[in-house]
């Protein structure tokens, strides 16, 4: 009996030790790698959130539903092959104007916003209880001001008026589980939506930096001027507008024109150099969203060949048209020596194609005018071996490096006929590869003709990516979102609402001037041509004719819906120049509707309240 | 003292005689057929006609008598005695049988709660990789889903339906005794004895905070005092794909894509194709015949003082596609002794060591391009090579799809895919018996499991393609995870007897449990030759940091319990039973820490009563009544601290993009935001459960089973609130949201329908029904619905709300159709109400989308019969679901792209829609298959009902006699057929595709959004395109030496 005794105690004892450790420490939570609100009170924690909100814009400018939004069912962009056929099918609802609540297009400003403007309200109102030093904080707010008026921007100008008050007062950070929608009275919530831009982005031009840096785009005192003007005209178009609006719109754009050398902003001498890759940091440009080239990881694109998801740049392939079925030399050749995808063109997934109007009218000019050139592929190597042609198309580094022509597209049908018609001596054709014609691209009204081109168009070359990887990944440059040549045509605008008719056509004509320049002509000819393009007499200058304009300069660059909608010119314009939409389109369709996701989380048995005109 | 007493054995042993008597009931009737058999010895032998035995028996012997249906008596034989009457009181055998509940065992008669056990004969019926393939079907309450078909695949386990949305269902899992946090995978079935599953809170109530879920407790093969035994089992199976996914030949694939959107007519190899009828259907040449094996030995033996067991076992699998398989080598160990006459202690050590190959980037896409590669190109060129690209559209040429899946099969692939897993599970105890029917038992878990997981890709290059990695350099990965974990219990037990007709045993515990897992994984490309694989990451060229991505992750918790119970019964007739258990959890804030967990049940024998014993077709009757409240931890680590972190949300991919980035120019920099809302009041979901039971034996047990009806009701459902993304949080707010309830009846019947005593021919039948209807009771909102978040008060937490699709416009309906602009060959939706509550007149979201069903089935069950004559034994076991509606995404055209009609691929064959064929089912191939843009989703509902027999044995079992001359105990040799057929499946006769689960959640490529999500494997079960099952046919044997 002693014998157990003995071995007992030693596990009661045990037991008991074990058993007295203090309980509430036992159960303590002591996370590792999860932090809390409180980290952005911290001088790293309020930076990093700034960058997420920087980060989150990456969102709405390049991936292909903001692409969407901003371009198709448009007096410049019609419905390509693919999206016709319904792949994807929100582009083929926005652009044919069949478009509902359940749009999956929808979702990327509505869902990729509200998180961001949430956590900038919070470091706004954190940054007096940062330990950083007074002027670097009060540049890091102006930054997150404007961003924030940077997304309210591009939400109002979809969706109309959204909430400012998110759950916990106007512009406030909310913490709080909230299940409401504010968004009733619209038009006065409108007023108060472009009330906080504007004083978001007033805040950012008198408290950045003039300049951005010079490798990189932080917001600086250019872009913010740039922005301002634009609010400021959007807003004279709206139901919220003041009788100031233009004026100080062109204020905030002639300041910025005026003063470009302290800015550091100047308009490049090539149109084609603004887009260039690897020139993406250029003088011309005031504020892009950024993306690391070849940089997956750092540009969050976790599948780099899928469409659409996430965060990379689909603009690049979404204006491409299918140079994969091109014959050559002729259309009733055996060889396709372009049938392999190659870096410089991308990936053909034939979302959108100009309109007629955009290629035969606004780009009427394809010669004096450099801007169709500069705007649009119209040259292709070949890059499969076959037949005659070599494919020595190298892309070490994003660069060609040889060549040998598969085929190029016309700029009109009569250039097409006379090329194709060259003859050797022996009779035999001059060109060894093909010159496409105009009638023989996808268009509306053109041919759809399997034999001739099947899916090919002229393509948007704004955005190629030579530093990709692989032809099918999505983009990785920098996306513009505000560029000099703009300002010029929104002072133009402003000018021409403000009755100062002279002024306008100057700023147009700045435009005009620069658009002339192709390198490698002489100074007189590019003289010459500028003389033919440029406007003469101020009363051409009329809101329909800045628009042309705006089409020629910024085709593609994905704000065209937003310019037409915002100035009540879409129904009209669209109707006239793009055959897709005419079936369909309503007075309500200037406005996108509320996601149903948004209507079937909001706590309120009426939502129809709540919805847009229409929907 | 040692030696006299062998000397009296001895001279004992010389006094054998022949011992008669005869076996009768209380009532002096014979038992005929009785046995009666001498304990520790092979000798016995039946009564006759008269109830007479006559056997050899020497003095102190004892000997057993025994009848089913009557309590077995000993008598230990005195000197002299040559005649011994006996008669036994009618019982229930079932009544002895030892289960094994919460802390301890009990005899089945003393228990009160509701308990469902599985023996082991059971669970080594349907040879199957893991206990969940196992026990489905196999007891009523425990419904066990399976999730997809590759080697070890898991199963959803759901013990009388769910309690919670956003939390963990899966029930509890004690392994001998010890909470166990590890996964079934990681347990060999062989090496189990038995399961018992507690159903019901007054029963689970001892485990308080996670017994919410139902509790399974497993119990592990232990060595048995006497001569040293090996045992071997073991079998090798065969297995062909059960079921080819359905998809369109040559002819149906032109006739489709000739009437769909397509324009780009056909590839020039596909013409080829065309004009030398060429028709080529990929899953023939793809799959391949599986294999599953398995290897147990074991050793077991011991004296009086002290037991062991050991065994080891290795488990093979593979499927139909190359490149999947599953290995396990198992190991275990238990040795228990005493020390002295009131000390035991024991060590038992489970351990596993697994391989899985295949189960990370395998599946996926060689599956989609056998779908969807075009039947019209050859497989091979001309000369015999193979075509790498064979398909219908120069996209996926160029893109996306590329190489043949073919290349698997014929390629030396270089890839590695990789997933290894280590877990020992160790527990130790000792127990001491500090006064009479006084114990103190310390037990110590020891918990430790590693996973390391490998891939890589090799480059493709112009004359060795890749397959896994078309147009791309190689890829390594490495990720390694660790969870290791402890218990430590100490537990007072008092067993006691007053006055005769008292019985208490009461059970008192305090515990403390913690547990930790963290995992890192780095993920680099560009490795400098491919033949390096993962070995040296270092070995690459780092030409950027795109090519390195990191990652990991860290929680842990404890729990503190206190637990008391007290069972009393009176009689033996009556039993009470309480129990009490209070936990702390570190999961909660430290304000709302600490819960109580009261139970309370009642057992009342009826058959021991005078006025049902006479009742001789009676032989037992019990009822019993439970009620308990429980919970389940169904909150995450740190979930009530709200949470920032860098996480995008998207996915990781390939390249690592689900980390917040932004760069200015060349500086990258990472963001951080707000992903969930800190809620302090952050509380347990809680179940308070009221059982009722019935357990009978009719017929001396030739009829039994068991009756219960339960009602169950969950407070504080915690859900992932999806917040209007305008309240500026991107996640979902996790808070407690309503409550819901839980009502069924589980039906268990066992028969032994032929027990014939002259050729031994037996027919025996379990069956097995059960129903658990959910209802969400209540949102605290006061709302009736909350679409976002799929909530419907008064409805399954499993519904669908969705439109109601009624079936394709027909051409006779084209003016209808209009109005709703729509046309013939669109979806046709129901026009349910508009805003003056009265159909509109046209489909609009807030009026025509309604609850149209839910995922739980209204019935289910299984039912086994076995058939044994002479040494053979035949048994089917069947299992069944009836009700329910699945969704298959393979159906929902933007699901998996696999029917959405648009002629670019070939696809899974549906009736589609055409002005010849007026198909209800799928409508015309065209761009817009309805005005509405997610009417897509309505095309992947159906009923879920099917039928199917699991699995077929045959066996033989060597007699004896025969075996005796070769020294062995037990010889049996058998066959098997797993997923022999599917007898019943509306969704199967329709479709050809199995109704059963290939994953959890979101399976598509476009989320339908109202699928519920996967939180905690919790998702909604749905049909995908995984791989498919195998039907294999196995040959095995089992020996005793």
């Amino acid at each position: 009996m002693k014998k157990w005794h003995k071995l007992v105690a030693p596990v009661l004892i045990a037991g008991m030790t074990l058993g007295s450790c203090n309980e509430d420490e036992f159960l303590r939570e002591q996370p590792f790698t999860v932090f809390s609100v409180e980290y952005f009170k911290t001088a790293s924690g309020f930076e990093n959130g700034l960058h997420a909100v920087y980060s989150g814009l990456r969102f709405l400018w390049g991936p292909e539903g903001m692409v969407s939004l901003g371009s198709v069912g448009t007096d410049e962009w019609a419905l390509a092959e693919q999206a016709r056929a319904g792949s994807p099918g929100f582009a083929l609802t926005l652009g044919n104007y069949t478009i509902d609540a359940a749009n999956g297009a929808l979702l990327t400003p509505w869902n990729r916003s509200f998180n961001n403007i949430n956590l900038a309200n919070a470091l706004v109102e954190f940054a007096p209880e940062v330990n950083i030093p007074e002027a670097t904080k009060t540049r890091l707010v102006a930054e997150t001001r404007f961003i924030r008026a940077l997304y309210y921007l591009n939400l109002v100008q979809q969706f109309g008026a959204v909430p400012l008050d998110l759950g916990s007062g106007e512009l406030k950070f909310n913490q709080s589980p909230f299940q409401g929608f504010n968004r009733l009275n619209h038009q006065e919530l409108l007023v108060k939506n472009y009330e906080a831009i504007i004083a978001d982005f007033q805040f950012a031009v008198e408290n950045l930096p003039d300049r951005r840096p010079t490798g990189a785009f932080r917001a600086a005192k250019g872009a913010a001027l740039h922005l301002l003007a634009k609010t400021y005209i959007q807003r004279g178009y709206s139901t919220a507008k003041q009788p100031t609006d233009f004026e100080r719109g062109y204020q905030a754009a002639t300041e910025l024109i005026n003063n470009r050398s302290r800015y550091g902003a100047e308009l490049l001498q090539n149109f084609a150099d603004v887009f260039r890759p690897g020139n993406d940091y250029n003088q011309e440009i005031l504020f892009s969203i950024e993306r690391v080239p070849g940089n997956f990881g750092a540009n969050e694109i976790g599948t780099p060949n899928s469409i659409g998801a996430g965060k990379g740049t689909d603009a690049h392939n979404d204006f491409c048209g299918d140079y994969t079925n091109v014959r050559a030399p002729l259309a009733s050749s055996s060889f396709v020596p372009t049938s392999t995808r190659a870096i410089p063109y991308g990936r053909p997934i034939r979302r959108f194609c100009p309109t007629p109007w955009a290629y035969f009218e606004a780009f009427a000019d394809k010669t004096n005018d450099a801007r169709y050139d500069g705007s649009f592929r119209t040259m292709y190597y070949a890059t499969t071996t076959t037949g005659p042609w070599v494919a020595t198309l190298v892309t070490a580094n994003g660069l060609v490096t040889s060549t040998d022509t598969a085929f190029i597209a016309a700029h009109t049908n009569a250039q097409a006929d006379s090329l194709n018609a060259l003859r050797n001596p022996d009779g035999t054709r001059r060109l060894k590869y093909r010159v496409v014609a105009p009638r023989e691209f996808y268009f509306i009204g053109g041919s759809i003709d399997p034999n001739l081109t099947r899916n090919y168009y002229p393509s948007l070359s704004k955005f190629e990516d030579l530093q990709n990887i692989d032809a099918n990944n999505q983009a990785t440059r920098p996306f513009p979102v505000a560029r000099l040549a703009e300002t010029y045509l929104l002072a133009a605008e402003a000018a021409l609402q403000t009755n100062r008719a002279n002024e306008a056509l100057q700023f147009i004509n700045v435009v005009k001037t620069r658009a002339a320049f192709r390198p490698g002509l002489s100074a007189a000819t590019v003289a010459a041509r500028a003389e033919r393009i440029r406007v003469r007499n101020a009363s051409e200058i009329t809101l329909d004719f800045i628009l042309d304009e705006r089409t020629r300069e910024l085709m593609g660059e994905c704000m065209r819906w937003p310019d037409l909608a915002t100035r009540g010119k879409l129904l009209e314009r669209a109707r006239k120049h793009n055959t897709d939409v005419a079936a369909n389109i309503k007075d309500f369709h200037v406005l996108r509707p509320i996601p149903r996701e948004q209507l079937d989380r909001t706590q309120d048995p009426d939502k129809a309240k709540y919805q847009n005109p229409g929907y | 003292m040692l030696v006299l007493f062998l000397c009296l054995q001895t001279w004992a042993q010389a006094q054998t005689n022949v011992l008669r008597g005869r076996v009768t009931e209380e009532s002096g009737d014979a038992i005929v057929g009785a046995s009666v058999s001498i304990k520790g010895t092979t000798r016995g032998t039946f009564t006759d006609g008269d109830g007479k035995y006559e056997i050899a028996a020497t003095a102190g012997e004892t000997l057993v008598y025994s009848f089913v249906g009557y309590t077995t008596k000993e008598y230990k034989l005195a000197s002299g005695v040559t005649m011994y009457n006996v008669a036994l009181a009618s019982s229930s055998q079932i009544l002895e049988e030892i289960v094994v509940v919460g802390y301890g065992t009990q005899k089945k008669r003393d228990v009160t709660g509701s308990v469902v056990s599985v023996s082991e004969a059971t669970l080594r019926e349907v040879p199957a990789a893991n206990l969940q393939q196992a026990l489905q079907g196999r007891a009523a309450g425990l419904e066990i889903q399976r999730v997809g078909n590759q080697p070890g695949a898991g199963a959803q386990i759901r013990i009388r339906g769910i309690r919670s949305i956003s939390g963990s269902n899966e029930p509890l899992l004690v392994l001998d005794g010890i909470p166990y946090e590890g996964s079934l995978n990681d347990i060999n079935p062989a090496d189990i004895a038995s399961v018992d599953v507690l159903k019901d809170a007054s029963a689970t109530a001892i485990y308080g905070s996670r017994g919410a879920n139902g509790v399974i407790l497993l119990t592990t093969k232990k060595g048995k005092s006497g001569s040293t035994r090996v045992a071997y089992s073991g079998y090798h199976g065969v297995g062909q794909v059960a079921n080819k996914f359905p998809t369109y030949n040559a002819e149906e694939y032109q006739a489709m894509r000739n009437i769909s959107t397509w324009g780009n007519g056909y590839m020039p190899d596909e013409i080829v194709g065309i004009s030398r009828g060429t028709d080529v259907n990929w899953q023939d040449l793809m799959y391949k015949s599986s294999f599953r094996t398995e290897h147990n030995l074991s050793l077991t033996g011991g004296s009086e003082k002290s037991t062991f067991a050991l065994g080891g076992g290795y488990y093979k699998e593979n499927t139909v596609l190359p490149g999947e398989d599953f290995t396990r080598y198992t190991f275990r160990a238990a040795i228990d002794g005493t020390v002295g006459n009131r000390i035991k202690v024991g060590l038992s050590t489970q351990n596993i060591f697994s391989y899985s190959n295949g189960s990370q980037f395998v599946s996926g896409s060689p599956l989609f391009r056998m779908m969807a590669m075009s039947p019209l190109v050859s497989p091979t060129f001309d000369d015999g090579t193979l075509n790498p690209t064979p398909w219908g559209n120069i996209d996926d040429l160029n893109g996306n799809g590329r190489y043949s899946p073919l290349m698997l099969l014929t390629e030396n692939p270089g890839w590695i895919d990789r997933v290894r897993r280590i877990r020992t599970f160790n527990s130790a105890y000792a127990e001491v018996e500090i006064l009479d029917g006084l114990k103190y038992r310390a037990n110590l878990g020891v918990n430790f499991a590693q996973q390391f997981n490998g891939t890589f890709i090799p480059q493709d290059r112009p004359l060795q393609p890749s397959f896994f990695r078309a147009g791309q350099g190689n890829t390594a990965r490495v990720g390694n995870g660790e969870t290791n974990g402890y218990t430590l219990e100490h537990i007072l037990q008092y067993d006691k007897r007053f006055k005769e007709n008292h019985t208490i045993s009461a059970t008192g515990l305090y515990s403390f449990q913690r547990s930790q897992s963290f995992d890192n994984f780095v993920q680099k490309d560009s490795i400098a030759e491919d033949f390096v694989k993962f070995y040296n990451l270092a070995l690459s060229t780092p030409i950027n940091s795109n090519n390195t991505f990191l990652g990991g992750g860290e929680s842990s918790w404890s729990l503190v319990s206190y637990m008391a119970r007290v069972n009393y019964s009176f009689k033996e007739k009556y039993l009470l039973t309480a129990t009490y258990r209070r936990d702390g959890s570190s999961r909660l804030a430290p304000t709302n820490r600490w819960f109580d967990y009261p139970a309370f049940s009642a057992g009342w024998l009826l058959s021991e009563e005078s006025f049902i014993r006479p009742i001789k077709e009676i032989n037992l009757l019990k009822l019993r009544v439970g009620w308990g409240k429980t919970s389940n931890q169904a909150i995450g680590p740190y979930q009530s601290l709200g949470l920032v972190n860098n996480s995008n949300g998207l996915g990781a991919g390939s390249t690592g993009g689900n980390i917040t980035r932004y760069n200015f120019g060349p500086t990258i920099v990472t963001g951080y935001n707000v992903v969930t809302l800190p809620n302090p009041n952050l509380s347990w979901e809680f179940t308070n459960t009221l059982n009722v039971g019935l357990d009978f034996g009719l017929y001396r047990d030739r009829i039994s089973g068991s009756l219960e009806f339960y009602n169950s009701r969950t407070q504080d459902i915690l859900y992932n609130v999806s917040l209007p993304v305008t309240s500026g949080v991107a996640g979902a707010f996790l808070t407690n949201i309503g409550e819901m309830s839980n009502k069924g009846f589980e039906f268990t019947l066992n028969t032994q329908n032929v027990v014939s005593k002259s050729n031994g021919f037996t027919w025996t039948t379990e069956l097995n029904l059960f129903r658990n209807t959910n209802k969400l009771l209540a949102l605290t909102s006061g709302v009736m619905q909350d679409i976002g978040s799929q909530l419907f008060v008064g409805y399954s937490m499993t519904s669908i709300y969705d439109f109601t699709k009624l079936g394709i416009w027909q051409i006779s309906e084209a003016e209808e159709a209009a109005r709703f602009g729509s046309s013939p060959g669109q979806i046709k939706l129901a026009d349910i109400s508009g805003p003056d509550g009265i159909p509109d007149g046209r489909i609009d979201a807030t009026y025509d989308r309604s609850v149209i069903g839910n995922m739980d089935a209204k019935l289910q069950g299984g039912l086994t019969n076995r058939f044994t004559y002479k040494g053979f034994d035949f048994s089917v076991v069947t299992f069944a679901r009836f009700g329910g509606k699945l969704v298959s995404q393979l159906h929902q055209p933007f699901g998996n792209y696999l029917t959405v009609l648009d002629g670019r691929r070939n696809e899974i064959k549906v009736d589609y829609w055409t002005p010849t064929n007026p198909s209800n089912w799928f409508p015309m191939p065209q761009a817009a298959i309805s005005p509405v843009s997610d009417a897509w989703r309505t095309l992947g509902y159906y009923d879920a009902s099917f039928l199917k027999i699991r699995s077929i044995n045959i066996g033989y079992t060597f007699s004896p006699k025969l075996l005796q001359k070769a020294q062995i105990q037990n010889l049996r040799l058998y066959g098997v057929a797993d997923n022999v057929a599917t007898l019943f499946s509306p969704f199967f006769r329709q479709t050809g595709i199995d109704p059963e689960g290939t994953g959890l959640g979101n399976q598509g490529v476009a989320n339908p959004g109202n699928i519920r999500a996967n939180n905690a494997g919790n998702g909604a079960l749905t049909v995908g395109l995984g791989t498919p099952m195998r039907r294999t046919f196995a040959m095995g044997i089992n020996l005793t030496l």
